[in-house]
């Protein structure tokens, strides 16, 4: 579904990524994880048509979609979600899903019904009426994956969605991931910590200092030595996991 | 997003009785100006409040009417009707042309390239004395007529109410309609309105070509109403803030706003100068100093301005309600 053919991309002398080769399969949850600055939010904005890498190509089902601006990717069918999460502050939750709705549908009465469907879904249904801004964290994560389902996306990236998140909104989290992928929707999350990602991805990709340095099952990855010296101090994490 | 149906329709009905129960020139004429004043503040809501795109240039869209309509009678021996279309049509032009070359440029630095433009503008305006009449300014011939634009005060109460009422629909609809919304997400955030699918881009030229185009119409009725164009006033500074400040202490993004903040400065200003004429000049400008003063108030207290007020008053207990709720 989604093919990375040697991606690199640099800012100044810095090689925030560099070469990846990614394969994504329709239907997959795939898993990236990696230390901070490891280059995997960089790879989201490759991917997702914020930032056009130096060299290789994104390939979005079978199109070449690299260098094309992010509405248009989006319109594709593949949508991201940001890290640092961009709410429409001071509109409704309502209306923030709306707006993503209407990517998909041009009536503004179809989109409602279509944003509130999305908001039961998510979880958010108490509070469609409340101004985005007003909201905490966790649920603020939860609106970001809401948004962003909206627009009907077959390829969904998750940036850290799940970071800040108390015990109690994690496991929401990762049942509300779960329930998207088990109704066929293809998925790539990014994480920092691994611990809720092991229990999560079939299939992990690690990325260090802009290089993919491994991939495979969680128990594969999490034996591979290179993984354990770029987490080093972090072994107790897997250990756990 | 508040559109107050209700309060549209007392002032408006309100400017369309008043005619009917004034005679007094002095009181009609602050009516129609505090119409057109609207409508150009609504215009620039368009831009500023729906697509966040704060201009301190629109007098650029304003003069470019104002000169449109004037120069149609007074070079062209012509229609100022025909005029207001071709300013409409420059406007659009350099609407867009503005808007695609500040298209990468946010906050405060769009609004410099629009100060910027609207000064050019100025110095063409000032300077071609052979075709503008240079910085002497133009007096606008009045001929008796619709098709002259030639009317009387309660005609033009009638010509300014119709503008009005139209923007305050087009602003209705931008609240409403799909591309209102997708608006209103360029506004909030461009990133991540374009993750969802939105072209930013694109919609924010779209914007502020429509707002340059409304805003040109006001500024070729104003100079057929005003009867002279004076080009260090119609592309000038201070027009464009006046513009921005109207909508402002109305309350920025809402249809209702523009009206509101017109109203209130313009009769403050009519009220202040006609007390503070004459034997006491030394005042003459203190309705600068209630500008500023208004302002501050405004951004300190009502940064929603008027409408925003209102909206609290209203329902404050809904609105604890939704905020208990959302930190529950």
């Amino acid at each position: 579904m989604l093919t990375l053919e040697g991606v690199t991309r640099r800012f100044g002398g810095l090689t925030a990524v560099r070469a990846v080769e990614l394969e994504v399969a329709r239907g997959e949850l795939l898993g990236i994880i990696g230390p901070n600055g490891a280059g995997k939010t960089t790879l989201f904005n490759v991917i997702a048509g914020y930032y056009r890498p130096q060299e290789g190509r994104v390939l979005f089902e079978g199109r070449d979609v690299t260098g094309r601006p992010p509405h248009e990717i989006c319109r594709l069918g593949l949508t991201r979600t940001f890290q640092i999460v961009k709410p429409f502050g001071n509109l409704s939750v309502l209306d923030n899903v709306m707006i993503g709705s209407l990517t998909r549908v041009t009536s503004v009465r179809s989109a409602r019904a279509d944003a509130d469907r999305v908001i039961e879904v998510c979880g958010l249904a108490p509070y469609a009426g409340a101004r985005a801004r007003a909201l905490p964290i966790g649920l603020r994560k939860r609106l970001e994956v809401a948004r962003a389902l909206a627009t009907r996306p077959r390829l969904l990236l998750l940036d850290e969605v799940m970071a800040g998140l108390n015990p109690a909104e994690l496991a929401g989290m990762v049942a509300l991931i779960r329930r998207l992928h088990a109704e066929g929707l293809t998925l790539i999350v990014i994480e920092h910590i691994m611990a809720a990602m092991m229990r999560l991805a079939r299939r992990i990709v690690v990325l260090h200092h802009g290089e993919k340095i491994a991939e495979g099952t969680p128990a594969e990855v999490a034996a591979d030595r290179r993984v354990i010296d770029a987490y080093l101090g972090e072994e107790f994490v897997l250990a756990e996991a | 997003m508040v559109a107050w149906y209700g309060g549209a329709l007392l002032l408006f009905g309100a400017a369309a009785l008043a005619p009917v129960a004034v005679r007094d020139a002095f009181l009609l004429d602050a009516l129609v100006i505090m119409l057109l004043w609207g409508a150009a503040s609504a215009a620039w809501n368009v831009a500023g409040g729906y697509a966040g795109q704060v201009s301190l240039g629109h007098a650029a869209f304003f003069g470019i009417g104002a000169y449109a309509a004037a120069l149609a009678g007074a070079r062209f021996g012509q229609s100022p009707w025909l005029g207001l279309l071709a300013g409409v049509a420059l406007s659009l032009a350099a609407g867009g042309i503005i808007g695609y070359l500040s298209n990468r440029l946010r906050g405060p630095y769009f609004a410099l390239s629009t100060i910027a433009f609207s000064q050019v503008l100025l110095i063409v305006a000032s300077r071609w004395r052979g075709f503008t009449a240079g910085s002497e300014g133009i007096p606008v011939p009045f001929r008796p007529g619709f098709w002259t634009l030639g009317l009387g005060h309660v005609a033009w109460v009638y010509l300014a109410l119709a503008v009005a009422v139209l923007y305050y629909g087009v602003q209705v609809y931008l609240e409403r309609s799909r591309v209102g919304y997708q608006l209103a997400g360029v506004r909030e955030d461009e990133d991540a309105a374009e993750a969802l699918g939105i072209a930013t881009r694109r919609l924010k030229v779209v914007a502020i070509t429509l707002s340059a185009a409304l805003t040109s119409v006001c500024g070729a009725l104003w100079a057929q109403y005003v009867g002279f164009v004076d080009p260090f006033y119609v592309f000038s500074i201070d027009l464009s803030i006046r513009f921005a400040l109207h909508t402002i202490i109305g309350g920025i993004g809402s249809a209702l706003g523009p009206y509101l903040g017109a109203i209130l400065i313009t009769a403050l200003e009519t009220y202040l100068r006609a007390t503070f004429s004459g034997v006491r000049t030394g005042f003459t400008g203190i309705y600068l100093i209630i500008y500023g003063t208004a302002l501050i108030v405004v951004v300190r207290f009502l940064p929603e301005g008027l409408t925003g007020l209102l909206a609290r008053l209203r329902r404050p207990r809904a609105a604890a309600r939704v905020a208990d709720r959302a930190h529950a």
